[in-house]
């Protein structure tokens, strides 16, 4: 099945897939309306981009740290899940419905992938469903 | 509206009170936006020959209908009467603030007034609130952004993801000193750098813009957005200026480029080729300093820099150094260590000066000393060209307003009239070149002498087309047609600078219809082709207007006599001059003006001004 890769190590937090990724599915653009957020780390100069997956309705227990760039990330902000009690995100502003990638286009061609001029999003084909591990960072 | 959010803040920093104003339809699709609707209010708000520092004059924060909206446009302009040259003042930054300002609602923020104590803003959606800056006086840029983000978090409850999407706005310890030279720094990322705004926003004791939002920037053609927005990227991705140069080296790509041009300011301005530009120039960036790049919101072409310099005991991380930057404090002062110049850059990005004048100065104090026409006691050490040290030790004086640095904090213009020899001043309107030798860039002459804002590479980069050939490439040595050239150039960036886009997404949307789609296709005002120069013609002789009323007249449109009567030692542009007076008869001419430069009364009612 498609999925989106991401390569962290490529993106300039240029936030194109935010625009973008709003815009196809909002017909507006911000930032807020967008299943696919970058994170910033300021001082470090770090961008990770996160894609929203289901929505859950329970905090997990395993928190954990990862080190990305000899920069001690919070395991919760790189969750591949789209809102939980314990990260308010990806979440319609106002109407607070929880936001989930839908793989758009057809066949799958996501905006946010077009619009990726460094090549840090990228369409692959995986046998099984990515998980959080196959993410390279 | 769409493209724009409709609604403007007016902030009174005297009394500590905000009021909300909506946005006029008409006005807006005449000026567009920016630079033109700021310029617009100001023009009619201020009297133009009121004191740059004093509460009388006004700070405007103005963003486009393109600005966050998705097409390589993220600029906002901070737009008010410049300390530095006493004439109309643009400074245009990218970065994530502009957009940030769109979602929270706002096209523009005006400032009035000054506040009894230091004050920062606070702006959340409908949440706007001026807040204690005591505690954020006296920091640098990073310490300022740091200690804002705790206050959000700890003082009021934000958590850690909210505080990060926070965008700040601010000036760091040169604004504070009311330096002329002072810069408006946006997150430790990009600077509104130009004309002493920094001072201004000091003078009125207001430390930071601090902003964040959740409103949408309504598009009135979505799908026709997009559209566009695919042909743009694709456009943007064939040059090789934005598909290669830029994304690979930054700006700095241009070092080598223009040093062959033979245009690259060398000895502050006395040549225009540099023996040593090998040594600072992209290829050696990128392989001894560049750590990534960064992207402003929502531009593919990604020219930012981020680069370390690692000495002893200490690493200098942060952005940088631009052309600009390597051409006045590397070439213009003769200085083949990159590492200095990244140094004097941090230096600068950390307490908020602009770098082009930072260089232009010191290139110009370097030229006294040799001279002998500055004493060394004055500056407490030999100076000469070519020193990398120095250049540091005087950028670190300046920043910390110590010393001699108390001098050149008050740019060039007032270094050499002090010292008695102004000939030596490379720049117009008291505002220091940027780094294109006019000698052997002709356009170039007339589009600086003529800039509303004094030196400018932004007002009318006819480089583009004497050089790199675009839209088309002209002989750079001719003065022929480079009047009507400067013209084009001048009201088309006034254009894009209005809209909110980023004028290196220009080699993708000059004379191709592009950007009127990007502008119709988001505001869905309709503007042709014809409409939207206009727009660009009315905001440049607005700016000329309050130029004129400010008290500046026809004898600022003027080059140092260097570039008038020296003709360059050697390179392609060897034995020319700038034939000023020829191209300025036939500018005024053009732009339908006197022959001191006024604009005509036909003109200014064509233009309904």
């Amino acid at each position: 099945m498609p999925r989106v890769k991401i390569d962290s190590n490529k993106c300039t937090g240029c936030r194109s897939c935010e625009a973008i990724c709003s815009l196809e599915h909002f017909q507006v653009v911000n930032p807020l309306k967008s299943r696919i957020r970058i994170y910033h780390e300021p001082g470090q100069r770090l961008y990770i981009p996160i894609i929203s997956g289901p929505f859950t309705g329970a905090q997990c227990t395993n928190k954990t740290v990862k080190v990305i760039g000899g920069v001690e990330i919070d395991g919760c902000v790189l969750c591949p899940v789209a809102s939980c009690p314990s990260r308010h995100l990806f979440v319609e502003p106002g109407s607070e419905i929880p936001l989930k990638c839908d793989m758009c286009g057809e066949p799958p061609d996501p905006m946010c992938v077009k619009s990726c001029a460094s090549g840090a999003l990228t369409l692959v084909e995986v046998e099984k469903y990515a998980t959080d591990f196959e993410r390279s960072y | 509206m769409n493209g724009w959010m409709g609604k403007i803040i007016r902030i009174n920093l005297s009394e500590g009170r905000h009021f909300l104003e909506s946005l006029d339809p008409l006005m807006a699709r005449n000026f567009i936006g920016g630079r033109g609707l700021a310029s617009k209010i100001l023009f009619d708000e201020i009297d133009p020959a009121v004191d740059p520092i004093s509460p009388e004059n006004k700070l405007i924060f103005a963003t486009g209908p393109l600005t966050g909206a998705g097409a390589a446009a993220s600029r906002f302009m901070v737009v008010t009467k410049g300390y530095l040259t006493g004439a109309i003042a643009c400074s245009n930054s990218g970065g994530n603030f502009g957009p940030e300002l769109k979602f929270a609602g706002y096209d523009l923020i005006i400032f009035e007034g000054k506040a009894k104590e230091p004050v920062y803003l606070l702006i959340e959606d409908d949440h706007i609130e001026i807040r204690p800056a005591s505690f954020l006086w006296g920091k640098v840029i990073p310490e300022t952004v740091g200690l804002i983000k705790q206050e959000l978090k700890e003082s009021l409850g934000k958590t850690d993801w909210e505080a990060r999407e926070f965008r700040v706005a601010c000036i760091g310890p040169a604004g504070e000193n009311l330096s002329r030279i002072a810069a408006v720094v946006t997150d430790d990322e990009r600077h509104a750098a130009r004309s002493g705004v920094g001072a201004v926003m000091g003078s009125k004791n207001l430390k930071a813009v601090v902003v964040k939002g959740s409103q949408s920037i309504n598009i009135d053609k979505h799908d026709q957005l997009k559209n566009t927005l695919f042909l743009l990227w694709e456009k943007l991705k064939e040059a090789k200026s934005t598909g290669y140069n830029l994304p690979t080296y930054g700006t700095s790509a241009g070092v080598s480029f223009y040093n062959e041009c033979g245009i690259m300011p060398t000895h502050n301005f006395k040549y225009g080729v540099f023996d040593h530009a090998a040594k600072i120039n992209g290829e050696e960036m990128k392989k001894k300093i560049v750590k990534g790049s960064f992207g402003c919101f929502s531009c593919p072409i990604r020219c930012g820099k981020i680069t370390e310099v690692k000495e002893e005991g200490k690493v200098w991380k942060g952005m940088g150094p631009e052309y600009e930057t390597l051409a006045l404090m590397g070439a213009s002062c003769e200085v083949d260590d990159l590492a200095a110049i990244a140094k004097a850059n941090y230096l600068c990005d950390e307490f908020g000066v602009d770098t082009i004048s930072a260089g232009g100065t010191i290139a110009c104090a370097m030229e006294l000393s040799e001279r002998d026409y500055l004493p060394e006691e004055d500056i407490g050490f030999k100076l000469t060209f070519g020193d990398g040290e120095a250049l540091v030790k005087l950028v670190e004086m300046i920043c910390k307003n110590e010393g001699f640095g108390k001098v050149l904090a008050e740019g060039g213009y007032r270094l050499a009239e002090k010292y008695g020899h102004p000939e030596f001043f490379m720049g117009v309107k008291k505002q220091e070149f940027p780094g294109y030798d006019p000698r052997g860039v002709k356009g170039m002459g007339v589009a600086y002498a003529t800039s509303n804002r004094g030196a400018c590479h932004l007002r009318g980069l006819t480089s583009l087309s004497e050089l790199v050939g675009i839209p088309e490439k002209v002989d750079p040595l001719t003065c022929e047609g480079k009047a009507l050239l400067a013209i084009n150039f001048q009201n088309f960036a006034s254009v894009i600078d209005s809209s909110g886009m980023c004028i290196f997404a220009f080699r993708g949307i000059w004379q191709d219809g592009t950007m009127e789609a990007l502008l119709n296709a988001v505001t869905g005002v309709g503007f042709d082709s014809a409409e939207m120069l206009k727009a660009g013609e009315r905001i440049w002789n607005l700016e000329r207007l309050f130029n004129l009323k400010a008290g500046l007249t026809k004898k600022t449109d003027t080059l140092p006599k260097r570039l008038l009567e020296e003709p360059s030692p050697r390179g392609p542009a060897k034995g020319h001059v700038v034939e000023l007076d020829k191209m300025l008869i036939e500018y005024y001419e053009l732009r339908g003006w006197d022959q001191d430069g006024v604009p005509t009364e036909e003109k200014i009612s064509e233009l309904g001004l």
